[in-house]
């Protein structure tokens, strides 16, 4: 179905594997409990580790912790509000060269996320500031999926602490598809 | 939940975690994403989310992550902490579709003075797989 045919878009990707993808950053804030509350009430998740000071002191963190599940959320870039439909949801422009935007050049402006796998090496503390760097594992070949051509696009972002220690780990995986070349003969759920 | 909490000791491989229903409505949705700071339209602006093809708002990837974190800690207790969380995404999850999770536990083992426990994991609703996939934890030996 168009696989193995020669790829010139494939070529231009090869670049970005094994890279960086855009220059590291810093969370925006510290990990705190004010987010760590507003986290808590939106999900109603009452696992007194997170707020309950006197509680946690008796656990085996020996204190507060954020929910794991929030590492993603400390790294959430401010949003720039203003034309952010227009970007697709993106919360700002990305001014580097990334697969993501040559995709969406190439005519793939469809995206899918299909995997999140998250990784915590520790829980993290009220306090604690956080790095990203984002680097591309690895972009797949042209798959034909039910929602048309397209390339799988993997990365990896890693978290640390400002003094560089690794707290965890999110790999992410996308379908970047074109919308047009849909062959409505095939209705599985893309792989 | 700290004392229904099970012991790692009383946990066995096959063993199913209680079902739990998440009555999935706009608000749900919108609280998860503003609180995990994504404001994509798609997880606020239903506008937005059917123009994009989506049959209404639907969850944010955190917000999933969020809730399968706190399935598996409300069934472990304060002690557990997890280690991964590894989910495929599907369908979405949109407002009036009750998303059901449910978790098996399909390994366990200690080392390094913990319980070490590998869940799979499933959240669906009538729409299909929402989130399928593992969450390893830990809980102390005993």
């Amino acid at each position: 179905m168009g696989d193995a045919q020669a790829d010139p878009v494939r070529e231009r990707l090869e670049r970005y594997v094994g890279k960086p993808m855009g220059p590291a950053s810093v969370a925006p804030d510290p990990v705190n409990v004010p987010m760590i509350r507003h986290w808590v009430d939106a999900l109603d998740d009452r696992n007194p580790v997170y707020l309950d000071e006197a509680l946690a002191a008796t656990t085996r963190f020996g204190g507060l912790v954020a929910p794991p599940a929030m590492l993603q959320v400390w790294g959430m870039p401010r949003p720039k509000i203003e034309g952010i439909a227009e970007r697709g949801g993106a919360p700002n422009e990305m001014r580097f060269e990334n697969p993501i935007s040559a995709l969406d050049e190439a005519g793939y402006v469809g995206t899918l996320a299909t995997n999140s796998e998250l990784e915590f090496l520790r829980y993290l503390r009220p306090g604690e500031q956080l790095e990203l760097s984002n680097e591309v594992e690895s972009i797949s070949s042209r798959k034909t999926t039910s929602l048309g051509q397209g390339y799988f696009v993997t990365w990896v972002t890693t978290f640390r602490t400002t003094e560089g220690e690794v707290v965890g780990r999110q790999l992410f995986r996308i379908l970047k598809f074109d919308p047009s070349t849909i062959d409505l003969t095939k209705l599985q759920v893309p792989r | 939940m700290t004392t229904n909490a099970p012991k790692s000791i009383s946990i066995s491989v096959g063993d199913e975690l209680p079902p739990f229903a998440l009555d999935v409505t706009s608000t749900v949705i919108v609280a998860g994403a503003i609180a995990s700071r994504d404001f994509m339209p798609a997880h606020h602006d239903p506008v937005f989310a059917k123009a994009q093809g989506a049959p209404d708002v639907f969850m944010n990837i955190l917000t999933t992550n969020g809730y399968v974190a706190r399935y598996v800690t409300d069934w472990a207790g304060p002690e557990a902490m997890l280690k991964s969380i590894r989910i495929r995404l599907g369908a979405p999850a949109v407002p009036g579709k009750v998303l059901h999770f449910s978790a098996r536990v399909v390994d366990k083992r200690e080392g390094g003075g913990e319980c070490l426990l590998e869940l799979a994991v499933r959240a669906a609703n009538e729409l299909g797989d929402h989130a399928t996939g593992t969450v390893t934890l830990s809980l102390p030996v005993g």
